[in-house]
């Protein structure tokens, strides 16, 4: 704040004659920094790449402690390949948390789906094609109802999803009988399974979903109202965005995401048991956090939730490579979630939310 | 206690930022009971030189700070300072919202002996209850802040200052405390301030209205670019031109910057608004043409521009744009917005713009759908938009990729008026358009008004701020009881000041 300076600019732009407001026609001659675009310069850059400079080193570390190990090929794929669940789920987190709301219940969705299909299929004879648009029905009308529930009756939407989840896991647990339930197609198999790269198709599925939501928040009008409802719903709603639609939509998409997350996770793994679904609500979550620091501080974006994954990915690898037990998981998924929340509200403060 | 010293202060307070020097070397004084005024403009140092007071940062080598003739220990330890009777209202007040005014009073002030017995809550309620009668204020203290008015919560948060000074002691620094209030409830406001001094507490008080610091104040500390420009300056001797003189170092440009007053030919017209419990107006506006809306707090006139808008919703009437006819109870927004009907609201950090998001992402989202396209948003437009603004409107720092929240006040105001200009409204509604900006920023954002309406667009402008509405309106109607009682043709301030206090028993302006 450079005051004296600040007071001779005002000055100025008072005494020059003012013109009024045409729409913008004639532009270019104004002496405005649109040269420093986002990526403004090496500490800019350097703030949006600390975690993937942090998961780099958490990796070279891990290197430096366990080569033998760690720098085998069939470690750095196992960090990529078997992500497929919670970069979905990160994503319908993503759909609802960018727009201010909050879905508890989306890992229990992709629980349900993931039993659904192999059900639909295996014990009723279901054609596949019709059993997954039907899967995905299931996730369309959870999502409406906690839209329904949380949007237009008006309950928090963190209490809503947090009773839904578990009303959908129990019954998961019931339509399963609690069992692991198998018996899908090869075809469906090969559709996750099929190796590229070296790499099975549901990482690639994985990144396109990514990629997509990532265009969509940064570069389409729909993204930008999503993004102010996220930030300022009155805002929103004074500037004509349709506030509740946008919210509406967003647990549709979310479940709907989490229910194709679901599908695929059974497919490549042939069967599924609900109860392990549980498993990934956590680092997803944390993923997604973990990501508001990334690329694009204090927003949640879907590359830096990707970004997210593979970090914990990384961590939990590198941990249990080290020798410890299964236990380590649940400490660093946690940790991480705490330690992730409170940057991407350092970050937000530091922009003066 | 030395009954003769200074209550109040200061040597050499200087303060860096990196390279820029925010306060060089102020020194003042402030004597018990007086009630003193710090004005400047945004970025002078007033909100640093009050930080550096409650020790919020550390001032450079050399300052001295003196309470009651104790030397304080720099830099300012929070604790210390309040133990010296030293208490501050900031501009949020920070209160909390669902706890009662005496619990909001007592906060802090438990027994610490008693911390795990059951509060005595009659015992608060009676210490709360003196508290607000020194200051003269109706409040039921047992009613959650919640649901008082603004001016009622003004006054809570001050009568907890005045909780920690002892009868007749102390100091209270007050940060722009009628910022959210009307001319009125600011009038009752200087009343509650005068009573605190006379018992004998010190008032330092940050404000921006020159007005309003002449009637509120004993004498004003002048700060331009971190130094003192003038102090103590007796508020008796000084004429708000002559203050103005000050503040900006030149003349206070106070000429109309209206434009000649249009053609009347209706071109947005308002039939049968109901407005409040019964009443009822009846507005047209011609193109070009800037018609105000004032009265006295609480007599409806605050609820026309988010009436008129869709923002509210209305009980009955309807708008005509043009060709174009709207129920107002049936309107939302969009459908508004669609006719060129554009609300700048007073709340701008609340209503107005995203805070965290940045300047020309607030500039463009409500021009997503008309110049991007649906699978893309595209980049330019935006780009020059921002630059457009940022640029005619001198928004500073000239960066539209800076977060709206990190702007000053008149700054965060220009991008609010060129988010919704740069869309050429046909019917631009404005309240309290130059609340809380400073002198420059005024100016700007009162000359973007006049250049709008030079476009060919009908303004509405609701303000209390009779200096604003004097400067750009056509036209200014007084509203009493939701009804228009009076319409002024380019009036000077005093002829709005005697319309809408016409028949109120002694409520000048200076109260």
């Amino acid at each position: 704040m450079s005051t004296t300076e600040n007071r001779v600019d005002a000055e100025a732009a008072a005494a020059t004659p003012r013109r009024s407001f045409n729409g913008g026609a004639d532009v270019a001659t104004f002496a405005v920094r649109h040269h420093k675009g986002p990526w403004r310069s090496a500490e800019d850059v350097s703030h949006r790449l600390a975690v993937v400079g942090l998961w780099i080193l958490m990796f070279f570390f891990f290197a430096a402690i366990e080569p033998s190990k760690m720098l085998q090929t069939s470690a750095i794929k196992s960090i990529f390949d078997s992500q497929e669940p919670l970069v979905f789920l990160s994503m319908a987190a993503l759909a609802t948390l960018s727009v201010g709301e909050f879905d508890l219940s989306v890992a229990s969705v992709l629980g349900l789906c993931a039993v659904a299909l192999p059900i639909l299929v295996d014990s009723h004879g279901m054609n596949v094609v019709l059993a997954i648009f039907i899967t995905l029905g299931i996730g369309v009308a959870a999502g409406a109802f906690n839209a329904f529930v949380t949007v237009v009756v008006g309950v928090d939407g963190f209490i809503v999803t947090l009773g839904s989840g578990t009303m959908l896991l129990g019954i998961a647990s019931w339509i399963s009988g609690d069992e692991t339930v198998s018996g899908l197609p090869n075809g469906l198999t090969n559709a996750a399974n099929t190796q590229l790269l070296g790499l099975p198709l549901t990482f690639f599925y994985g990144v396109v979903i990514a990629l997509i939501f990532a265009y969509i928040s940064s570069f389409t009008p729909l993204g930008r109202r999503m993004t102010f409802v996220g930030a300022n719903r009155e805002v929103a709603r004074l500037a004509g965005v349709r506030v509740a639609r946008i919210r509406f939509c967003s647990y549709i998409v979310g479940s709907t995401i989490a229910a194709l997350g679901g599908i695929l996770l059974v497919a490549s793994l042939g069967g599924f048991q609900s109860s392990s679904a549980t498993i990934y609500l956590l680092p997803a979550i944390s993923a997604v956090f973990l990501g508001t620091a990334v690329i694009q501080p204090g927003r949640f974006n879907a590359i830096g939730g990707l970004i997210g994954v593979y970090f914990l990915a990384t961590g939990i690898l590198g941990l249990q490579l080290l020798g410890l037990g299964g236990w380590i998981q649940n400490v660093f998924y946690g940790a991480a979630l705490v330690v992730a929340v409170a940057v991407s509200t350092l970050v937000r403060r530091r922009r003066g939310r | 206690m030395n009954a003769d010293a200074d209550r109040l202060r200061i040597e050499h307070f200087s303060k860096r930022f990196g390279s820029t020097l925010v306060l060089d070397d102020v020194s003042m004084r402030i004597e018990p009971g007086e009630i003193r005024a710090l004005v400047g403009q945004n970025g002078s140092g007033k909100s640093t030189l009050i930080k550096l007071l409650a020790g919020y940062h550390t001032p450079e080598r050399g300052g001295r700070l003196g309470i009651d003739g104790q030397e304080v220990t720099l830099p300012v330890r929070p604790d210390r300072i309040r133990d010296l009777g030293v208490t501050f209202v900031h501009q949020d007040l920070g209160l909390v919202d669902h706890l009662s005014a005496s619990e909001n009073i007592n906060v802090g002030w438990e027994d610490p002996s008693r911390i795990l017995r059951r509060l005595d809550r009659r015992q608060e309620e009676r210490v709360a209850r003196r508290a607000l009668d020194v200051l003269g204020a109706d409040i039921d203290p047992t009613v959650p802040v919640v649901h008082l008015s603004a001016e009622a919560r003004t006054t809570v948060a001050i009568a907890r200052a005045l909780r920690a000074q002892s009868e007749g002691a102390g100091l209270i620094v007050l940060d722009e405390p009628t910022r959210a209030l009307t001319h009125d409830s600011a009038q009752s406001l200087y009343a509650i301030l005068r009573r605190a001094a006379d018992s004998g507490t010190s008032i330092m008080v940050v404000a921006h209205s020159l007005a309003e610091v002449l009637a509120i104040s004993d004498r004003v500390t002048v700060l331009r670019d971190g130094r003192v420009v003038g102090d103590g300056l007796m508020t008796g001797e000084l004429s708000e031109q002559g203050l103005a003189r000050h503040v900006l170092g030149r003349d206070l440009d106070e000429t109309a910057i209206a434009s000649e007053r249009p053609a009347q030919s209706a071109h947005v017209t308002v039939h049968g608004l109901a407005v409040g419990a019964s009443g009822r107006m009846d507005i047209s506006i011609s193109q070009g043409e800037v018609v105000g809306v004032t009265g006295r707090q609480g007599s409806g006139w605050e609820a026309v521009p988010y009436l008129v808008t869709g923002a509210l919703p209305a009980r009955t009437g309807v708008l005509e744009v043009g060709p174009n006819r709207i129920d107002l109870h049936r309107a939302n927004v969009r459908s508004l917005l669609r006719l060129g009907v554009v609300l700048v609201p007073e709340r701008r950090d609340v209503h107005g713009l995203a805070t965290g998001l940045s300047v020309a992402e607030n500039i463009s989202l409500p021009r997503l759908s008309a110049r991007g396209r649906p699978w893309f948003s595209g980049l330019k437009w935006q780009r020059d938009e921002a630059a457009d603004v940022v640029t005619r409107l001198g928004v500073r720092p000239p960066d539209p990729a800076m977060p709206v929240g990190q702007l000053s006040g008149g700054n965060q105001q220009k991008v609010l008026f060129g988010k919704w200009m740069l869309g050429e409204p046909a019917f631009l509604v404005l309240h309290e358009p130059t609340q809380g900006v400073d002198l420059a920023a005024r100016r700007d954002l009162l000359g973007a008004v006049v250049a709008a309406a030079g476009d060919g667009t009908s303004v509405l402008m609701a303000s209390s701020d009779v200096n604003d509405l004097s400067a750009v309106c056509h036209r200014v109607l007084v509203v009493r009881d939701g009804t228009v009682v009076d319409e002024l043709v380019q009036p000077d301030p005093d002829e709005i000041v005697d319309a809408v206090f016409e028949g109120m028993p002694q409520m000048g302006r200076t109260a």
